[in-house]
């Protein structure tokens, strides 16, 4: 007769488990909740969706890393919005760098945690956000791509935040045509972007007149030895050579090529950073080379303040990219914006304030080439863009862009 | 001719990296019956493990990739005993689930304690040797022979050795070998162990040429499962061949043809040798 009551246990003990579960989580939702009932102060979330696991998760923890210390240090400073004491808090979810995932995130977001601004680092997430963020929930897309199409989009609530990848075309093609010479090596990444980055140096390496060899992109993430690649673009005798993925694995890369005797001149991607390439590799194995410009080259007043208080957060062994200090200044903008238009909760009214906030943000906050005005598409803009070239003398030289238009 | 070579002496270290991979994986598959989908994770866990040996606590190379093969091997033996063995007896899709399971959580763990971002491992190898006008890096020579000496010793175990004959009893006959007093569950955990030792060494040996990450094995699972179906699931010599002949013909076809093309080509080979001979290119006796 035992067996009946031990059998009928099962079920009840998982129904046990899973309601005392869910009370649990409703619990913490509850708290969180009640947060904004204390004392006639309000806090708003500002929502994040970004790759936090797989391959991607590098990338997306630097984008958080900076949202963090924004909303930290503004919390400190004490935001005021509309006579009210405002604190905002940063909602992170990870979304593996799935477009799809990403707007359901944004949507949760939105729906539920009341964001009126979504951060996502991801073009092709970006793009699947835009579709929900103009209806029936409204919300702003804090959008972390050089791909111009998110602001072709004419989508009235995104926000690009870097420069348009196209811009940095022509400076490297001049530089690395002076470094280097005439004959260019394609061995770029296979992702989506770093396929248009391979078109859009082909079109200006021909326009020069240069001559380009065969495309010899390779999957950064996949390749389990660049050898073999590095050597077969080294076959054709190149001048220059285009690399660019994560850094670590460009870095590798340029290392290899050096190792088997190549002298010319690197172009590097953008997704790439020499600094942060620097701590896997010596510098020497990547001079002569043109990429963007390190975080610590910028000389823009918060800079320095902004590399030692990564430090702390990060730790002394990493190096703080653009992708960390851009989000920093952009939430920045974000909440001076909000000050700026009163509100906290209608995303229309803190786009249409943006213009206005760019020139009252403190200059604490300006640490990576802050921007001075906003396109009328919503794209940031820092009209005094540089990029780098590394001499073998491991300086680095500034090197000035002429900005390319956002327009098809 | 020479980048030929070079690419050549290439595709045999890269040959070499497989065949620990993928042998491993290949007696697995012998023995438990299992295809064991956490294996690139295990690859994974083991090149961090070196990494720790090497770099944190300061331990020369050679023991560095000793310490972390014999901690792999426990790690090995406890997943046989808390993962596989429990559901020894249940349908086989709950050990892929189990194993799929299993493969998100040693990349948590790993993400959780060495962060995302990619690292480097160095290496007290370094230089390079000139073989016919072709530059080779010294750490590839070192894998090659390494990748030897290891087999030859595998085979010796497996050929010659009480412990490893068992394993190739159970594979053989599971029932017929517990009848004459093998301990079936003994050798699954020794099997197990095994194939996280070896693949713990392809990780050590392959690191300094490439980057730590979380997902790292995710590329390398793949292909050795094309590698142990091209072989023929179980079979030891269909996993050394099956190696080497993907390598070099994945290094060839990034050379000659495309990079695209290259990565492409493991699941190309295998699409066709499914066509033409299903059991794979060394088929075992099917066992009962």
């Amino acid at each position: 007769m035992t067996s009946i009551p031990r059998r009928a246990s099962r079920p009840v003990l998982a129904a046990a488990v899973i309601s005392t579960f869910a009370l649990a989580l409703g619990a913490c939702g509850g708290g969180g909740g009640s947060g904004d009932s204390g004392g006639g102060d309000e806090s708003v979330v500002i929502g994040y969706t970004g790759p936090l696991s797989g391959g991607g998760a590098a990338y997306g923890e630097n984008v958080q890393t900076g949202l963090q210390m924004a909303v930290d240090d503004i919390n400190k400073d004490g935001l005021e919005v509309d006579g009210k004491k405002v604190t905002i808090e940063l909602k992170s979810l990870d979304d593996k760098y799935a477009p799809s995932t990403a707007a359901s995130n944004a949507q949760r977001l939105a729906d539920q945690d009341k964001a009126p601004v979504v951060v996502s680092p991801n073009a092709g997430a970006i793009k699947a956000i835009q579709q929900i963020n103009d209806g029936r929930s409204k919300f702003l897309i804090s959008a972390y791509t050089s791909d111009p199409a998110i602001v072709q989009a004419d989508n009235p609530l995104t926000m690009m935040i870097p420069p348009n990848f196209e811009s940095y075309a022509k400076p490297f093609t001049e530089q690395g045509m002076k470094h280097g010479g005439k004959k260019l090596a394609l061995l770029g990444t296979q992702s989506e972007y770093g396929q248009q980055w391979t078109k859009a140096i082909t079109d200006e390496w021909k326009k020069a007149d240069g001559k380009i060899g065969a495309d010899n992109s390779i999957d950064y993430a996949t390749v389990s030895d660049f050898a073999g690649p590095v050597s077969k673009a080294l076959s054709e005798k190149p001048d220059s050579i285009f690399v660019g993925g994560p850094s670590q694995p460009t870095a590798l890369i340029m290392e290899e090529a050096k190792k088997q005797g190549f002298k010319g001149s690197f172009l590097v991607m953008d997704q790439a950073k020499l600094d942060e390439m620097a701590t896997v590799t010596k510098l020497e194995n990547l001079t002569n080379s043109v990429g963007v410009l390190p975080v610590k080259e910028y000389e823009d007043p918060g800079t320095k303040d902004f590399l030692k208080h990564f430090a702390e957060v990060a730790g002394e062994k990493k190096v703080a990219t653009s992708e960390t200090a851009l989000n920093y200044q952009s939430i920045a903008i974000i909440a001076k914006a909000m000050e700026e238009a009163g509100t906290t909760s209608d995303p229309e009214k803190i786009r249409a304030a943006i213009p206005d906030a760019l020139s009252k943000v403190d200059d604490k906050y300006k640490v990576n080439g802050f921007p001075t005005e906003i396109s009328d598409e919503g794209h940031l803009v820092n009209p005094e863009l540089e990029v780098t070239y590394l001499d073998k003398d491991e300086k680095y030289t500034k090197v000035p862009v002429e900005q390319v238009s956002d327009a098809k | 001719m020479t980048l030929f070579i070079q690419q050549l002496f290439n595709g045999v270290a890269l040959g070499g990296v497989y065949c620990l991979a993928a042998i491993g994986l290949t007696l697995v598959f012998g023995v438990l019956r299992i295809p064991n989908l956490a294996h690139g994770s295990l690859y994974m866990l083991g090149a961090y493990v070196t990494y720790f040996f090497l770099t944190t606590v300061g331990v020369p190379y050679v023991a560095a990739i000793g310490i972390a093969a014999l901690i792999l091997f426990v790690l090995g033996v406890l997943l046989e005993r808390l993962v596989f063995h429990p559901l020894r007896n249940s349908p086989h899709t709950h050990h892929m689930i189990a194993a799929i399971g299993a493969m998100f959580f040693f990349q948590a763990v790993a993400q959780a304690i060495w962060g995302a971002d990619f690292r480097r491992m160095e290496t007290p190898i370094s230089g390079s040797l000139r073989i016919l006008g072709a530059e080779i890096s010294a750490q590839r020579i070192v894998i090659i022979v390494t990748a030897v000496v290891v087999l030859s010793l595998l085979t010796w175990f497996i050929k010659r050795s009480i412990h490893g004959q068992t394993i190739e009893a159970i594979e053989q006959d599971r029932t017929g070998s517990a009848l004459v007093g093998i301990n079936p569950a003994m050798v699954s955990m020794l099997t197990l162990g095994l194939s996280a030792l070896l693949v713990t060494i392809a990780a050590g040996l392959v690191s300094p040429i490439n980057l730590l990450s979380p997902t790292m094995g995710d590329s390398l699972n793949l292909k050795v499962f094309a590698i142990i179906i091209l072989g023929g699931l179980g079979s030891l010599p269909g996993a050394i061949v099956g190696s080497f002949a993907l390598a070099i013909a994945e290094t060839m076809t990034s050379t000659y043809i495309s990079s695209a093309v290259g990565e492409a080509v493991a699941f190309i080979v295998l699409v066709a040798v499914l066509a033409i001979k299903p059991t794979g290119l060394f088929a075992k006796a099917v066992q009962r």
